[in-house]
């Protein structure tokens, strides 16, 4: 019996020393080397490879960082404390991190826009756009057929009653639902700027009130009750100066006699998570 | 019916709808419609860069006086369809459902031709002359892309032409503009064929038709030696007129992926084209009017009418005595790859072959159900694609998948949503991967 | 005499392959089997790896085991053999050789390396390779056997992974009901396939 145990211990330390031994020496002669720092990086990345920093999922970011051509700031969806700790395993300055959401520039839901239309086909914005101009009368407006809301990978866009609405606490600002709209109503904006305006069609006035209640018909009551440079003038169309936007009091002083000057609007209706993905 | 004496051929795949509704206004023989009151000429009616305008509001104009001129080598001349004066220029329904701009011209009642080009002997002239008089008199294919005539008539001088298809298929269901014209103006069909091939300086011009058009094959047979013009029959097969196709019948030839006609050395032209390049060339008319088929079940009497480009869709419905009962759907084209139109307002085009409205029973609207693998979508398929798989692929966003299936040959003919029994809008999801996968190869460049 | 062996050789190569077939008879393996199904070319990386790491474990294992385990050594009269160490041994063998041969790979063919790169430490774990080697010491296959076999079954499991990825791409075109969506319409592909390899059963 002792024999057998000691058999066996001899065997299996024997073993273990050549396997050990040949690892270390291939190790020691053929290792190439890699920066420790990558798998750091992986770990405080959140690893949702959502491609908002322009690269290839995270690791490649990550490879990015090291290399020095990526800042990490640039990471879309990493919180303010992340982005700290990314810099301080690199080693380097945060960089301008202003967190940024989507916002949906239109407000013509079912209620406020006219409808032109009958449509019956493939439930995606870009079809609908192509079949005359959609079924909305108004075409620059929201199509209501939720591309966004499928694109958007952490579910933060939802379809209120025939159009796209952005949830700000989910947003994370990777700007995937900017590319998939037809209309290019999607506009990624400072988290801190909360008043918009919900239009985004340069037709004139009078076009835009046939097919819209609440255009905006450029009478620029906002434009007076802002500070100089916050709003600018775009023939028929006011936008929000977002690198130098006016406080949600504008609201209460310019009264838009149209209502389409708010801050953001539509998340006391929209359950969190509800796309319309899962609603059909 | 006798059996024609001729060659017939066709392409592969393809449908056939058991109804085609020609019938209803085949028999009927070109009118000319009454001069009205007001005409809207839209600016940018072909391909390529819309034409500049030349005239300005309040201006008195001549019929065939010139409108707007060619902003570029791409780009058709437009001429005013009647004499008037200018109303001005405006935003009217444009038949994409997108505001265009148009010119709206007041008639004056008198109809007065202005200084016209003079006639020339096609026959001793350049082909040069004729491609400029061509582009002069604004002459688009008229069949329904409206690509500027003369720019197909130059193709890359590296690229040999040999070949002259005048398409006479007109396979799209219920018009019968083409098959009219042939019938009626036979012999300026022929003539516009010759100068066509004369100015694109190939040795063979054949004119291409459907069988189910027996008489006007006959009537182009008995004159078609004189103008040493071929005439070729073609199986009754939608879709036979598709330019890819007609040239795969006719000649054999398949035009490459992403390739134009003149890559297989072959030009293909309209019947209603050649017409108005024979009024161009022999009288210097612009194209100013065109044949186009009002038709549809609710039509109370559906027929061919010779209208002025820029008559607007609803004179001409009352043209053809109104509608019988309410329709569900008016189309600019053909049912197969026309238009649906959200106003009546829209003016005929130089590209307009027919104004269909259709019973609301015949555009029901259907609900979309799972593909059942019939295949009979791939049976239809007219590029040889399987549309099925294709469909599935872009309901479930793999747009690259169906790039490399070759999502970017289909033409768009409407085969295999017109087969499909599960009434999946197959051609519609085609569409929407074109334009996404467009979408992201313009992002890759930038 | 040649009848036994052509039969022998049947059962290590067309047996191991179908009959017994690593991930639908055997029920081996089944970690990456559903893990890297997704897309048919994951799959196929995963098959390459699986081959290579397993013919090769099967080598080292059958050498250690035929000259060291099942030996019997003599030591004070008493007759002991070591056969009790083959877990142990085979487990420690298997991820010391993975681990040697992804510093090897990275070294010498870093395409193949970033082609199977995630997949080898995965085979480290996989239960696939442990069985071959537990199977042939149990089986008492020599070395040259025992490496057929395992070669065959490692085809086997590569076959297995192909048709299933196949058929979960060709799944996700399809309108799967939500409660089936995913993982749950896939077991249940898998266990319809592993009732069509049953088909096999008796071929040799």
């Amino acid at each position: 019996m002792g024999s057998t145990i000691f058999l066996s211990a001899v065997v299996l330390i024997g073993i273990g020393l050549i396997l050990g031994a040949a690892i270390g020496v291939v190790y020691k002669f053929f290792e190439v080397p890699v920066d420790p720092r990558v798998e750091l990086l992986l770990e405080l990345l959140p690893g949702v490879n959502c491609g908002g920093c322009g690269r290839a999922g995270c690791a490649d970011f990550a490879r990015a960082l090291i290399g020095g051509e990526a800042a990490p700031a640039k990471c879309p969806v990493a919180s303010q404390e992340v982005v700290a700790q990314l810099a301080q395993v690199l080693g380097v300055e945060i960089g301008r991190a202003a967190k940024q959401v989507a916002v949906i520039l239109c407000g013509g839901d079912l209620t406020h826009a006219k409808g032109q239309m009958l449509y019956n086909g493939v439930d995606d914005c870009i079809s609908a756009s192509q079949v005359a101009g959609g079924p909305k009368g108004c075409r620059y407006g929201c199509l209501g057929m939720g591309s966004c809301a499928r694109a958007c990978p952490f579910e933060a866009i939802g379809i209120v009653n025939g159009l796209a609405v952005v949830h700000n606490e989910y947003c994370v600002g990777c700007g995937k639902c900017v590319d998939v709209c037809p209309r290019g109503l999607v506009k990624l904006v400072p988290v801190d700027a909360k008043v918009h305006i919900y239009c985004k069609s340069p037709e004139k006035a009078p076009a835009k009130m046939k097919v819209c209640d609440i255009p905006c018909i450029g009478c620029r009551k906002c434009v007076k009750a802002a500070d100089e440079g916050q709003f600018t003038v775009n023939g028929f169309l006011v936008e929000v100066n977002y690198g130098d936007y006016p406080r949600p009091d504008v609201i209460e002083k310019a009264k838009c006699p149209k209502n389409c000057l708010q801050t953001c609007r539509g998340h006391e209706e929209f359950e969190y998570g509800k796309s319309i993905g899962e609603s059909a | 019916m006798k059996p024609l004496k001729i060659k017939i051929v066709s392409f592969k795949k393809g449908v056939h709808p058991r109804d085609d509704g020609k019938s209803l206004s085949r028999s009927s023989a070109i009118r000319t419609a009454p001069l009205l009151e007001r005409y809207q000429v839209i600016v940018g009616q072909n391909i390529g860069l819309p034409p500049r305008v030349v005239v300005k509001a309040g201006e008195e104009v001549k019929k065939g006086q010139l409108l707007a001129e060619p902003s570029g080598f791409v780009s058709a001349a437009l001429h005013s369809p009647t004499s008037g004066k200018i109303e001005g220029i405006i935003d009217i329904p444009g038949p994409m459902g997108i505001p265009a701009e148009a010119i709206s011209i007041l008639a004056d009642g008198k109809d007065e031709w202005g200084e016209l080009p003079p006639p020339l002997d096609w026959q001793t002239v350049s082909g040069e002359t004729l491609k400029a008089r061509i582009q002069e008199c604004g002459i688009v294919g008229m069949g329904g892309a409206a690509f500027p005539s003369h720019v197909k008539l130059s193709p890359p001088p590296e690229k040999k032409v040999d070949c002259m298809i005048i398409n006479g298929a007109e396979c799209e269901p219920y018009l019968t503009a083409d098959h009219r014209v042939m019938l009626e103006e036979t012999e300026k069909v022929l003539l516009g064929a010759a100068i066509l091939g004369k100015a694109a300086g190939v040795k063979n011009t054949v004119v291409a038709i459907e069988v189910n058009k027996a008489d006007a094959i006959e009537a182009l047979l008995a004159r078609s030696g004189e103008y040493r013009v071929g005439v070729v029959g073609m199986k009754v097969q939608y879709p036979q007129g598709a330019e890819k196709q007609l040239i795969y019948a006719v000649t054999g030839r398949k035009v490459p992926t992403g390739g134009l006609p003149a890559d297989v050395g072959c030009i293909v032209q309209n019947v209603g084209t050649a017409v108005a390049v024979a009024d161009a060339v022999t009288g210097g008319v612009p194209l100013i009017e065109r044949v186009t088929t009002i038709t549809g079940e609710p039509v109370v009497t559906p027929g061919n009418w010779r209208l002025k480009v820029g008559t607007p869709v609803v004179e001409a419905l009352k043209l053809a005595g109104g509608v019988k009962r309410d329709p569900g759907k008016l189309i600019l084209g053909g049912p197969m790859m026309g238009f649906a139109q959200r106003s009546t307002d829209v003016p005929v085009m130089k590209n307009t072959s027919g104004i269909l409205l259709l019973d609301k029973a015949a555009i029901s609207q259907y609900q979309a159900s799972p593909c059942i693998r019939c295949g009979r979508c791939v049976d239809g398929c007219a590029m040889q694609l399987l549309p099925s798989p294709l469909s599935c692929m872009i309901e479930a966003d793999r747009f690259q998948d169906a790039y490399e299936n070759n999502v970017m040959d289909c033409i768009e003919c409407g085969s295999c949503s017109f087969a499909c029994p599960a009434r999946r809008p197959i051609v519609q999801q085609i569409r929407r991967a074109k334009a996404e996968i467009r979408n992201s190869l313009n992002h890759k460049k930038k | 005499m040649a009848q036994e062996s052509l039969v022998n050789l049947l059962e290590l190569t067309v047996g191991a392959m179908l009959v017994y077939n690593f991930v639908l008879a055997r029920f081996l393996g089944i970690c990456p089997f559903l893990g890297v199904s997704k897309k048919l070319d994951t799959a196929l990386g995963m098959s390459a790896a699986v081959v290579f790491v397993m013919t090769l474990a099967s080598l080292l294992t059958a050498l250690i085991d035929v000259y060291l385990l099942s030996r019997s050594f003599v030591i004070g009269g008493v007759d002991i053999r070591l056969n009790f160490l083959q877990t142990l041994v085979f487990i420690a063998v298997i991820a010391a050789l993975v681990q040697m041969l992804e510093v090897l790979l990275q070294k010498f063919s870093p395409a193949l390396y970033r082609a199977l790169g995630i997949y080898l430490p995965l085979i480290t774990t996989n239960c696939a390779v442990l069985g071959v080697a537990t199977l042939n010491a149990g089986s008492g296959r020599n070395v040259w056997e025992s490496v057929v076999f395992a070669f065959f079954s490692s085809l086997g499991f590569g076959l297995a992974l192909v048709i299933f990825s196949s058929l979960r791409e060709r799944l996700e075109l399809s309108a799967v009901p939500r409660p089936f969506q995913g993982m749950a319409i896939a077991l249940i592909t898998a266990g319809i396939l592993a009732m069509a390899f049953v088909g096999f059963s008796g071929l040799c």
